[in-house]
């Protein structure tokens, strides 16, 4: 049975807790807004149906609920690492077709770039704070995509901004999942697990 | 033999009495009532342009021996049209429910089916027992972007018709009105009201999905809502109310990150605070004097008949005044 928590260990969590969920909250708003300029300015539709874009990372989870905290850790922490590889390569993507045309959208595109990255090392504090080990990244990132047609480009880009808008709404979820002190052990439910 | 005929407004309809030959001799009744015989070519009884009275039980006798030869019961109704559907999600994240029902009845009985895809997936929705036009999907996957596709189907004896919903996780997720909403007046305070309210009870975890809430009070006299959105806390303390001014207030919840505002809670009135006028503060001492000559003011006993307070529920409101209120000076001469 693992020990329970020391105080300053429960309240730093507590705190990386709240600060991630702000974090992941303003991320949640400024991918809304991107997603509507990247929409706008890439003349999609903003229904249209995106079919699961090979390396996206998927939000989608069964059986929630049940998960424990290391497992939310460890899966928030693969799809920003994730992301943070797929919006540069959006940007870069972004700067050779467009050039200026678009520097409002390369800039806001940048923004969530640097909020993706200071999330995922958030989420490492965290990893960090329960003694877990933090996984390597893989190599340098995604593979490099096939060489897709200007509008297939833009479809994937809207696959990822969708996709990290529903990332952003389950992790502030996961968060405060992880924030909830367990009754028993006084540490966060899932993650005063025995090994 | 006896069984059911449907037909549709306005149809024209013939009925043959059973395997009798044209031209035999019959007799119709409609609802045990005789049918006049100019219904009649032969042994058929002709119904045209039918309308919703006609609905009943249509007998047909031999002539002479009053044989029952035929009975069916005509059901007039119109063909389905399109169905109303509606999906919510009042218990996120547990699921959602859809609920349906028909723009115009059709006056006979319909039947109605739902399907439920998500991607590629059938999911099942378990009917309600009540009521009975809705039914209630558990979510399988959370977090998810694709959508959800409802068709909702409806056929009668006289056609059929359906309706399809298409939507997000998130866009259907709209809880129940805050309950439990109660307003009172603070103590010495004129212009306050506190405000408190509870979670709606059908929202399974507010801890992990926490709801913020939107407050709109005003004074009865005026039509302006005054609002205020509260991100967490089931309270609020309103300090711009009028003075002596009685004031409804209504809270409605929404999931603070996804979805649509509830509808509004039940309002609820209260009063603020208001001092009493000192010489009516207490139970007046009655002082009785025997002088000869003078004007005296005798206060009358004061009953207050209900505390000035808590107000709660479904727009109950609770007066409160004072017996003997009347603050008129008597000047009694006695000689």
């Amino acid at each position: 049975m693992a020990a329970a928590d020391s105080p300053s260990t429960a309240l730093r969590r507590r705190d990386l807790c709240s600060r991630g969920i702000r974090l992941a909250g303003k991320m949640r708003a400024d991918v809304a807004d991107l997603l509507d300029a990247y929409v706008e300015q890439q003349g999609l539709d903003a229904s249209a149906s995106v079919a699961a874009v090979e390396g996206v990372p998927l939000a989608a989870v069964e059986r929630w609920d049940e998960q424990t905290g290391t497992q939310r850790l460890l899966e928030n922490l693969a799809a920003y690492r994730a992301f943070r590889a797929l919006l540069a390569q959006m940007l870069e993507e972004q700067r050779e077709q467009l050039g200026e045309a678009d520097a409002g959208l390369g800039r806001a595109l940048a923004a969530v770039l640097l909020q993706v990255s200071a999330f995922a090392y958030h989420l490492e504090e965290l990893l960090r704070l329960e003694s877990r080990g933090i996984p390597g990244e893989e190599g340098d990132g995604p593979p490099p995509p096939p060489r897709l047609s200007l509008f297939e480009q833009k479809l994937r880009g809207l696959g990822v901004l969708r996709e990290l808008a529903q990332w952003a709404v389950r992790s502030v979820r996961d968060l405060r999942q992880l924030a909830k002190p367990s009754p028993a052990t006084g540490a966060a439910p899932g993650l005063a697990e025995s090994p | 033999d006896s069984h059911i005929q449907y037909e549709r407004v306005g149809a024209d309809v013939t009925m043959k009495c059973g395997s009798m030959d044209w031209d035999a001799a019959v007799t119709w009744t409609a609802n045990g009532t005789d049918i006049d015989e100019s219904h009649l070519n032969g042994s058929y009884l002709i119904l045209k342009n039918v309308d919703l009275s006609q609905s009943g039980q249509y007998s047909c006798y031999e002539g002479s021996s009053w044989h029952l030869k035929y009975q069916t019961y005509l059901r007039v109704g119109t063909p389905p049209k399109e169905p109303v559907l509606m999906c919510r999600s009042n218990n996120y994240p547990k699921g959602f429910y859809c609920s349906w029902h028909l723009p115009t009845p059709t006056y006979i009985p319909n039947s109605f089916n739902i399907s439920v895809i998500h991607g590629t997936k059938d999911m099942v929705c378990e009917k309600d027992a009540i009521p009975k036009n809705r039914c209630h999907i558990r979510y399988i996957q959370l977090f998810s972007t694709v959508k959800y596709k409802v068709t909702l189907t409806v056929t009668n004896a006289l056609g059929k018709n359906f309706t399809t919903l298409t939507f997000d996780e998130f866009a259907i997720v709209k809880p129940d009105p805050p309950e439990s909403v109660v307003a009172k007046p603070v103590p010495n305070n004129p212009r306050r009201l506190e405000v408190s309210w509870q979670n709606p009870s059908s929202w399974p975890d507010p801890e992990s999905f926490p709801l913020k809430f939107f407050l709109r009070y005003r004074p009865l006299i005026l039509d302006q809502w005054q609002h205020v959105e509260l991100s967490d806390g089931t309270s609020h303390t309103i300090t711009d109310a009028y003075a002596g001014k009685e004031y409804i207030i209504q809270v409605a919840a929404k999931d603070n990150d996804i979805g649509t505002w509830s509808d509004w809670s039940v309002a609820v009135h209260a009063t603020p605070w208001t001092e009493e006028p000192k010489h009516l503060t207490t139970e007046a001492q009655i002082t009785e004097t025997t002088s000869a000559s003078t004007s005296s003011f005798m206060a009358p006993p004061t009953t207050k008949i209900c505390d000035k307070g808590a107000v709660v529920g479904s727009g109950a409101v609770a007066v409160c005044w004072t017996a003997g209120l009347v603050v008129a000076a008597y000047s009694v001469l006695f000689i």
